[in-house]
């Protein structure tokens, strides 16, 4: 089944929220963000910009009529700053005029005075000054420290994990309109409805029911409109409340950059013992999270860094720690992976660190240590259907892994300047949300008369094809033909209490819930057919291409006949379905349970060249085998695979945040963060996807593709790597993201360069001249 | 200012702001927001239209600039009047060159000429043309693919 929007988004007819033509008066806001990264807020000063023409009125934290606050998990985020700024860009004051250019130009003239207080940047020091959010969190299995004396070899180091700007090509932007009886109704671009509706209620002091909102979809999300979305909107549902007009809230790239939080920068601490033969014995990893100036998701990401501390292997022995260090940028939040592929990037270094020291390759050590059936994670649950070891083989299989390795020796030996690099990259990604309660969702079924049929759920449409997916495992349910399923805008109305279209897992729920609706419809029409046909036994009709068969054969009945004959004799032709991941818990006081429905694996083969001499890089090749379950919609599948590879090459490679130790974002602009373009991906991609496996969680025997095919793009750092040591066998092994062309000149020739500018240098340039804020 | 435009072949005559942009000219004074606005500053090739046959960055020219000259939208893509696609259109549809499809009419727009001039082009030189463009979804393979399926019909004559 082709994107159901796939006509409207190439005819340029999709609506995304501000394409939805304005409703009268509709004023437009802009918001003031604070020009420091932390300070006491003396003054703000309002006057010059209430001058400009076309203002109507100008909001602070003093106008909140409700409670000044949207921290999701923990209370400590303000809507608007009140006697303190935490980062720069946090907002302070909201414009609101009548077009778009005079609210921003009246933005630029609110000045504040403030009074800096020390910023902190770097998340070991936030967390030697006790600067921790939440509680911090160690998972244990078996007993490291004796482990130890058992290891052959054991090895440490450390690694410095850049963050990642989302990119959605949509930026931030929602739509708040006042209906009657102090009624809003919010448009919003968020992953997570019930999360905006929740703080609207909140900042304005409603009922979560006078709060309607409602989802079309959106220009991509990732993770940066799961928590984040809701400022914005709370915003403009402020702006709505006070004028008592509709308001409109679109955020410039730059301000969305500089304004919202990123994946976050991880700076980690590995220890690993092994064997000679390369078994591993024991693990120790210390995770210290940049969360940022607030809490937003950052517990919740950094367990599942825990989580997927020791990716696809088993380590009877493992301690992992982390730590939520509250800095002064902008508060970090979800992105594809959500906490987990920081975790995987440090026990993959450690790995390449162990390799070094025993002499062997990265893959040796790997394949021997791959999670088999029944071994237990450090998190208590046990691996079933761990299909790790056959991507890995069918890999080495099919892509002849073997031979590409000896070829990129001789290609080595035989090539100075220009070297081969190798790596392969295996993953285990945790299916659920590790918050057990998140685990449910509802959908809304209705046929109508005509045989056609409505699907609301909680999902939203962010581009990964979720509406798709909805209208074939509804039509698959009925019998019927897909164009047949409408599935409509998600909304709070129509579904209640939603989870966030996020953890992979939005199709996994609302399909389940589709198909309980579903279901229940149709026990209701086939105890209605049974009798006026006659018969017995209503579990053994079926309907198949529209037409409703007895046992295998036709009873002269249609979908549509079966649909207008049940109306007339009244028999309920809408329901609400509902589902709940069974068997899933977490006792986080002993930090064991079983979080997850089920697994996703895969392994990815990567094959890059250096040129050595000046740092740049191709990814020539990368083949992949993925098990996806019995996919329903591979064409869709795919896509989500590919995209996600794209943006984990990305976060290894080119993706640089730079902040200077101010916080002031540097790479604030698409022309200072570089994002891969078509030429940057390897031109000879394979994905190939798992034969003969069954999931029995997901609907149909599918299984979650969202995330996990970020976290291949790991492999190509070490891919790197591999080529740089060719080039330069004695280099040091660092494990610091991403791995630039810049950086991979800097390595190879640190001593050759010295005298030439480094990254701090240019960091030192950049805080000299101050940095111009336009907020 | 005055400006008159023809868009998709119709002409519009307005009354606005010099430095109005052309994309926000589109969107808002002609209310064709198929022409999506990604990064403001013309890297991302989101807002391309064609300005006489020509690709350009709707975010980087004042509407003024377009005046009496003829630009398209990805709305002037398909047959008017029709639910029919272009098949350059059906080829994003068939090879799931698309996912939010925010980049969608900038990566058309960008494709039209191009295919026009390069009826047999290499898979290099599809690259090369799309390399202006950014697309946060795709991984940009699909999209490789649905030029060239645009191609392959093209030259069935379909
Ligand atoms: S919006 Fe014009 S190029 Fe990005
Ligand atoms: S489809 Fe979302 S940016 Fe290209």
């Amino acid at each position: 089944m082709k994107h159901i929007d796939a006509a409207t988004h190439t005819r340029g007819e999709s609506q995304y929220i501000d394409d939805v033509p304005q409703p009268e008066g509709m004023l437009h806001a802009a918001v003031f963000g604070s020009p420091i990264a932390h300070g006491r807020l003396l003054t703000i000063d309002l006057d010059k910009a209430r001058e400009v023409p076309g203002v109507r009125t100008i909001l602070t934290a003093d106008d909140i009529p409700g409670e000044n606050q949207v921290g999701a998990l923990i209370a400590d985020e303000m809507l608007l700053a009140e006697s303190t700024v935490h980062f720069v860009g946090e907002p302070i004051a909201l414009v609101l005029a009548e077009t778009p250019a005079t609210a921003h130009k009246a933005a630029q003239m609110i000045s504040v005075e403030t009074e800096a207080l020390p910023v902190i940047t770097d998340p070991r020091v936030a967390f030697e000054k006790g600067e921790i959010i939440g509680a911090t969190r160690t998972f244990v299995l078996g007993d490291v420290d004796q482990a130890w004396k058992d290891c052959d070899v054991v090895v440490e180091g450390s690694c410095e994990i850049a963050g990642q700007e989302h990119l959605y090509l949509e930026t931030q932007r929602a739509r708040a309109v006042p209906r009657e009886d102090g009624c809003l109704q919010i448009y919003a671009s968020t992953q997570s409805p019930y999360a905006v509706q929740k703080g609207v209620a909140r900042i304005l002091g409603l009922p979560h029911h006078k709060v309607e909102v409602d989802v079309k979809r959106l220009g991509g999300g990732f993770g940066g409109k799961e928590d984040q979305a809701t400022h914005w909107a709370c915003l403009a549902a402020l702006g709505a409340q006070i004028t008592g007009k509709a308001i409109e809230l679109v955020l410039p790239r730059h301000q969305d950059m500089v304004m919202t939080g990123k994946r976050h920068p991880y700076s980690s601490d590995y220890k690993i013992g092994l064997k000679q033969d390369g078994k591993i014995v024991a693990y120790e990893a210390r995770h210290y999270q940049n969360a940022g100036a607030a809490a937003d998701l950052s517990p919740a990401i950094l367990e599942r860094t825990l989580f997927h501390s020791t990716n696809a292997y088993f380590i009877p022995n493992v301690r992992a720690f982390a730590a939520s260090c509250r800095t002064n940028l902008p508060p970090n939040t979800a992105f594809r992976g959500f906490g987990g592929p920081q975790g995987m990037f440090v026990i993959e270094s450690a790995i390449t660190k162990a390799a070094e020291t025993l002499e062997v390759t990265r893959e040796e050590i790997q394949l021997k240590n791959l999670l088999q059936d029944h071994d237990i994670f450090p998190y208590g649950q046990q691996v079933h259907d761990a299909n790790i070891r056959r991507t890995w083989q069918e890999a080495e299989k099919s892509f002849k892994l073997k031979n590409l390795q000896k070829r990129i020796r001789e290609f080595n030996d035989n090539h100075f300047e220009k070297k081969k690099g190798f790596a392969i990259m295996p993953i285990c990604f945790g299916i659920s949300f590790t918050a057990t309660f998140l685990n449910q969702a509802g959908a809304l079924v209705h046929v109508y008369t005509d045989g056609s049929v409505s699907v609301s759920t909680g999902g939203v449409e962010m581009g990964q094809g979720l509406i798709t997916n909805l209208a074939k495992i509804a039509a698959t349910a009925f019998g019927i033909d897909e164009a047949r399923v409408k599935v409509e805008t998600t909304n709070t109305t129509r579904v209640a209490n939603m989870s966030p279209s996020a953890a992979s897992a939005t199709t996994d729920l609302n399909g389940n819930a589709t198909l309980a609706a579903a279901s229940e419809i149709l026990q209701r029409l086939k105890s209605f057919a049974v009798k006026e046909l006659n018969l017995s036994h209503p579990e053994r009709l079926t309907i198949e291409k529209e037409t409703l068969l007895f046992e295998g054969k036709e009873t002269g009945w249609t979908w549509q006949k079966l649909v207008q004959s049940a109306y007339f004799n009244r028999v309920d032709l809408s329901a609400h379905g509902f589902y709940a991941t069974p068997g899933v818990w977490f006792n986080k006081d002993k930090e064991k349970g079983h979080p997850f429905a089920y697994h996703v694996f895969g392994t990815a083969a990567f094959e890059v060249t250096v040129d050595c001499l000046r740092g740049t890089y191709e990814i020539d090749k990368t083949k992949i085998v993925h098990d996806l379950g019995r996919p329903m919609n591979e064409l869709i599948d795919r896509g989500q695979i590919e995209g996600g590879l794209a943006q984990g090459l990305g976060w290894m490679t080119l993706e640089e945040l730079k902040f200077d130790d101010q916080g002031r974002y540097l790479s604030n602009s698409l022309a200072s963060y570089k994002v891969p373009d078509v030429f940057f991906m390897p031109d000879d991609l394979e994905i190939k996807l798992l034969e003969n496996v069954n999931n029995t969680w997901g609907p149909y025997g599918t299984k979650a593709v969202g995330e996990p095919p970020l976290m291949y793009g790991i492999g190509v750092f070490f891919a790197l790597q591999d080529a740089m040591r060719a080039f330069r066998p004695e280099m040091p092994l660092t494990f610091d993201t991403p791995m630039t062309p810049e950086k991979v000149l800097m390595q190879l020739h640190r001593d050759e360069i010295e005298g030439f500018k480094t990254d701090s240098d240019v960091m030192a340039d950049h805080q000299e001249q101050p940095v111009k804020e336009t907020e | 200012m005055n400006v008159c435009v023809t868009v998709n072949g119709k002409v519009y005559e307005r009354v606005v702001e010099p430095r109005l942009l052309l994309s926000d000219f589109l969107r808002h004074e002609l209310n064709l927001t198929g022409t999506h606005v990604g990064c403001e500053q013309g890297v991302c090739g989101a807002c391309t239209v064609l300005l006489n046959g020509d690709p350009v960055r709707s975010c980087l020219i004042f509407a003024v600039q377009a005046h009496e000259q003829e630009i398209m939208t990805v709305e002037g893509l398909a047959p008017a009047g029709t639910d029919k696609l272009h098949p350059l259109q059906e080829a994003f549809r068939d090879a799931h060159g698309l996912q939010c499809g925010f980049c969608t009419p900038g990566f058309l727009l960008t494709l039209l000429p191009f295919i026009e001039e390069n009826p047999n082009p290499t898979e290099q030189e599809i690259r090369e043309a799309l390399s202006g463009n950014l697309c946060r979804c795709t991984g940009y393979q699909n999209i490789v693919k649905a030029v060239k399926l645009a191609v392959e019909t093209a030259e069935r004559g379909e």
